[in-house]
């Protein structure tokens, strides 16, 4: 899979999608959306695959619970992935079905090497039985928690050493989990192993609305200045990598999303709109 | 005795359903007793779940308004969170909890719009299966009468005492017109033989040539005379037309021999 950037698949845009001619272009879709029988949202995916390449990105299958992963679950996830062959297949540092009740968010944990041991084996787990290692994505955190044995970067790293899972690097979740938390995103990024990140995801937040100082990972607006500045210095140190810009509420029309996936798609291949300004040509003779 | 990691998600879960901090104390730093970080869990988990139910009980949310439905929705589902991370499905005792919630009291008709609004949806998700064209009917009396056919697996349909499917039908239109409440029975059918769902008014007649096939496997001769028998006066070669068309039939198995 060429390093070029995706958007995050709306059903609202599958007409458009579908004839879209842009270099490079691929989609990605939450396989919760998808987990049915039948229907026109199944065949609109289908069509859209015999001509894009496609991501399935997890919302709920839960890694970080202290259960073995829902087989229900994990075996509509492998129907789709068997069904439609995607080049990657990703899910998150967090947990959201605990006791057979399911909280459709991303929730955090204390980074113990107990939970270390759960969630390595929980991965391995997932991937036995897709028969593909997963990319992993760091969660957006909103509440500091003591008890933590590892960093996040140390708990992710250590995790695609024992597991052989690769990362998916939210660059919008490291700057809002940043700013969250109180601690610096260039140096979060900068613990990354190159070799170890198979996708990078670009989003928009906004403030919270219930007042406090906290940044929301809205998934419903542009992504941020800041964000793109990080971005950058990502992809100048570890080389280009697949890059979603993934929009989830307050979605906007699929030209203004494509504006904003051309510009990554230009800063991975250097050129169109996100290309950095070209060097002047060295003086002669030098 | 509970991993560290068990007792912290029953600790977690516990402060997002009781709406405090204080059973996550062990793992919270010194000094913020009702940490901001806790709300925007307990908002984000909630709006997905109203966001599920409104995108599964549209009728519902247009009849009610955007304030009253997601009020109703959060209360449902913080007593009836989803059991799977699918929201497809979520709501299934949507209706009759609406039945049930007293500020609904005034408006008797909505449970039943939500019991065809879960219709619709299951519709829309059910498996695929290849809609029978009128020409596989083009088969001599007898043997069309005793053969018995399969319905679409997309195919739901059912008989209500008041004139609800019209109400909800009116809703659901994309221009609603005039929405009025008769008192007279009515049927509905829904079903997706393709890409998109269809629905309309079943009459008696057609609701028992249906109700004969799905209930007790009628051949198509019993489920015409079961038709007929709700109603001497229907037109039963349109009702069948109708039915065709509709592309409620998926198959059909030859009958023994009369």
């Amino acid at each position: 899979m060429p390093p070029t950037a995706g958007l995050g698949l709306k059903p609202q845009h599958y007409a458009e999608a579908l004839v879209s001619d842009a270099d490079g272009l691929w989609f990605e879709v939450h396989p919760e959306n998808y987990m049915a029988a039948g229907g026109p949202r199944l065949r609109a995916l289908e069509a859209i695959r015999e001509r894009r390449p496609l991501s399935l990105h997890g919302v709920g299958l839960s890694l970080a619970a202290d259960a073995d992963p829902d087989p229900g679950h994990l075996a509509a996830l492998k129907a789709l992935a068997d069904r439609f062959a995607p080049f990657v297949v990703s899910e998150h540092l967090a947990w959201s079905a605990w006791r057979g009740v399911h909280q459709p968010d991303l929730l955090p944990f204390p980074r113990t090497r107990a939970a270390l041991d759960r969630i390595a084996g929980n991965i391995g787990r997932t991937q036995d039985v897709l028969g593909r290692t997963i990319l992993v994505e760091n969660p957006s955190l909103y509440l500091p928690l003591a008890g933590h044995d590892l960093d996040e970067t140390d708990f992710l790293i250590d995790l695609t050493r024992r597991t052989g899972c690769g990362l998916l690097v939210d660059v919008n979740n490291v700057f809002v989990s940043a700013s969250n938390l109180g601690y610096a995103a260039e140096a979060y990024l900068d613990a990354l192993p190159a070799e170890a990140v198979g996708e990078i995801h670009l989003a928009g937040h906004g403030p919270d609305e219930g007042g406090s100082a906290l940044l929301i990972d809205t998934h419903g607006a542009p992504v941020a200045e800041p964000v793109w500045v990080l971005y950058r210095r990502l992809v100048d140190r570890i080389g280009p990598r697949p890059t979603l810009i993934e929009r989830d509420d307050d979605v906007p029309a699929f030209a203004v999303l494509m504006a904003e996936r051309d510009r990554a798609h230009g800063m991975l291949t250097g050129t169109g709109a996100g290309a950095r300004p070209q060097p002047l040509p060295a003086a002669s003779g030098e | 005795m509970q991993s560290a990691l068990s007792q912290f998600q029953d600790a977690f879960v516990a402060a997002l359903a009781e709406r405090t901090a204080a059973p996550l104390a062990a793992w919270l730093p010194d000094g913020e007793a009702e940490p901001a970080g806790l709300s925007v869990y307990r908002n984000t988990i909630a709006k997905g779940c109203i966001d599920a139910l409104a995108a599964n009980f549209p009728t519902v949310a247009s009849l009610v308004g955007d304030d009253w439905f997601r009020a109703a929705a959060a209360l449902f589902a913080r007593d009836n969170p989803p059991a799977g991370a699918a929201l497809l499905a979520y709501g299934e005792g949507f209706a009759d909890w609406l039945a049930r919630f007293p500020p609904a009291d005034d408006l008797p008709y909505l449970p039943a719009m939500a019991r065809l609004d879960r219709m619709w949806t299951t519709a829309l998700f059910a498996p695929e299966a290849e809609p029978l064209a009128a020409e596989a009917f083009a088969l001599a009396p007898d043997v069309l009468a005793a053969a018995r056919p399969r319905l679409h697996p997309s195919l739901a349909f059912a008989w209500f005492d008041r004139g609800l499917p019209g109400l909800w039908l009116a809703a659901r239109a994309p221009e609603p017109g005039e929405m009025t409440l008769v008192d007279d029975p009515q049927g509905v059918l829904v079903v997706r033989p393709e890409d998109t769902v269809r629905s309309r008014q079943l009459d008696l007649a057609g609701f028992a040539f249906l109700d004969a096939i799905a209930r007790d496997g009628a051949s198509l001769g019993q489920a015409i005379t079961a038709a007929a028998e709700a109603d001497p006066a229907a037109d039963l070669a349109a009702l069948f037309a109708a039915l065709i068309a509709d592309g409620v039939f998926s198959g059909l198995a030859p009958g023994d021999p009369a």
